[in-house]
């Protein structure tokens, strides 16, 4: 089975969604940028 | 396997692209839908001048979150109902993550927009705030494809739209600043610029969302958990703990509807924003809602009558800025994205689809602005939301006083009347192209 099969099967999705958010550039720009944003309000305040 | 990237029309046939048609209608939609975006966050920014009365900037951003959360579980149960909120999460649960992310990025900006405000005043802050949409585009280009293939044409206008816009508001800032006593402090400065990177990063997830098939009403119902978390977090931290805080509220409960109201403004303001950067993308719909300094400035200058004593110089200034805001908003506004450009949005797309496993037909149906879930019954809890935010609002309502601010009650109730013509059209329109979908 060649892996974009194993991506589509539900079990696989179900499992691995969690493991593909931590994985994602995505994820971790906004997460960044929040603690940084955190940051600067305690500055301002 | 089917590829988005061929992405099929609505009757579903593989390989064929999206009906050009329909492409236009939905760009059209978008851009109505930025416009009253900028209507109306520019109204709900308004009663953010309490600040000016010594109430606490966290009080206030809290009690308007609290607004914020009560609009964002009723709207979308009268539009849409809980159990199509439901259904839709269930088709793409690692969304929860990304709209609690935006959520608490949304919370932390508007905190800081509050400092702002009380640093530098509305007119400095809201432009440089507002550099958002700069951002918004960086994120949008480098990470969901926007403008690519778009030609030099649609660059230039969406880029130097954003551009001139950004100028027109440095401009109105200018001629703002001369006005006021009180001086630039750099913490105000930071925290208005901090500010605008938060919320431009925030986009990175509303995007994520709708280049999934999310439906706008259902992402922002899990939006708003982010929201009021993170704000309660802070609202305890910032002001002494639970007890603290209940007396401030409790002490503020004269000005307690309006700022409920003006969190319920912003959703409706929101929700246009939301669908714009599902129909238009980032990088063309957050500069077109970021009007929403023009009506802020509109709002500060004929219904709270900030020009009075102004100098002929500074008015000038402020009417030179809020046509190149205008203009900067036209371009950006005529400058729809064709079947070329869309097709890299559908090369995005795939890839979300693709990483989390997200159904085809959810995906398709979402980007093309049709249903495909089937229109859910109303429930119990849906009218229970509504029922509770309702009370709410006439709770507060009736032990409201209007605050010692000076306002032409004339000029306020036209500004109203063109923000509820500006809802009327973009909800029409919703409905007739998308089904609020």
């Amino acid at each position: 089975m060649d892996n974009e099969e194993a991506i589509d099967r539900p079990e696989t999705q179900a499992i691995n969604w969690l493991a593909s958010v931590t994985g994602d550039v995505h994820f971790w720009v906004p997460t960044v940028v929040l603690i940084g944003g955190l940051l600067l309000l305690r500055w301002v305040s | 396997m089917g590829q988005l990237s061929s992405a099929a029309p609505a009757s579903g046939t593989p390989g064929a692209p999206l009906a050009p048609g329909r492409v236009r209608a939905l760009q059209r939609v978008g851009v109505l839908c930025g416009i009253a975006a900028g209507a109306w966050l520019g109204a709900a920014e308004v009663p953010t001048k309490l600040v000016t009365t010594g109430i606490s900037p966290v009080l206030i951003s809290f009690l308007m979150v609290a607004g914020v959360f009560l609009g964002r579980w009723s709207l979308p149960a009268i539009m849409r109902g809980t159990s199509g909120i439901r259904a839709d999460i269930a088709e793409a649960p690692h969304l929860v993550i990304w709209a609690i992310i935006a959520g608490c990025l949304w919370s932390v900006a508007n905190t800081l927009t509050i400092f702002a405000i009380r640093d530098l005043g509305l007119s400095v802050a809201f432009p440089l705030w507002n550099t958002n949409a700069i951002i918004g585009i960086v994120w949008g280009v480098l990470f969901f494809r926007e403008l690519h293939h778009a030609g030099w044409r649609r660059w230039s206008a969406v880029c130097g739209g954003a551009l001139v816009m950004f100028l027109g508001g440095m401009l109105l800032a200018r001629a703002s600043s001369s006005q006021i006593a009180s001086h630039v402090a750099s913490r105000g400065l930071a925290a208005a610029l901090g500010a605008g990177v938060l919320w431009g990063t925030m986009y990175i997830p509303y995007r994520k969302a709708y280049l999934s098939g999310m439906n706008p009403l259902s992402f922002v119902s899990f939006f708003t958990i982010g929201e009021l978390g993170m704000m309660t977090a802070l609202a305890l931290a910032y002001m002494g703990g639970p007890r603290s805080l209940y007396r401030q509220v409790t002490g503020a409960e004269n000005v307690l509807f309006w700022l409920l109201a003006a969190g319920f403004v912003w959703v409706i303001g929101d929700i246009f924003q939301q669908y714009a950067v599902k129909y238009v993308g980032v990088s063309r719909g957050i500069p077109i809602s970021n009007s929403n300094q023009l009506w802020g400035l509109l709002w500060g200058a004929v219904a709270f009558g900030e020009f009075r004593g102004w100098q002929h110089g500074a008015v000038a200034g402020a009417v030179w800025g809020s046509l190149l805001m205008a203009l900067g908003l036209a371009a950006i506004s005529f400058s729809v994205a064709d079947n070329s450009e869309y097709l890299k949005w559908m090369e995005a797309a795939e890839r979300e689809r693709r990483r989390y496993g997200i159904d085809i037909e959810f995906v398709r149906s979402g980007m093309e602005g049709r249903a495909s879930i089937p229109q859910q019954r109303r429930t119990w809890l849906d009218w229970l939301l509504v029922a509770v935010a309702t009370g709410a609002f006439v709770w507060t309502g009736a032990r409201a006083h209007w605050p010692a601010i000076a306002l032409n009650g004339t000029s306020a109730i036209v500004l109203l009347l063109l923000c509820l013509l500006l809802l009327a059209a973009c909800v029409a329109a919703l409905w007739k192209v998308t089904r609020f979908n």
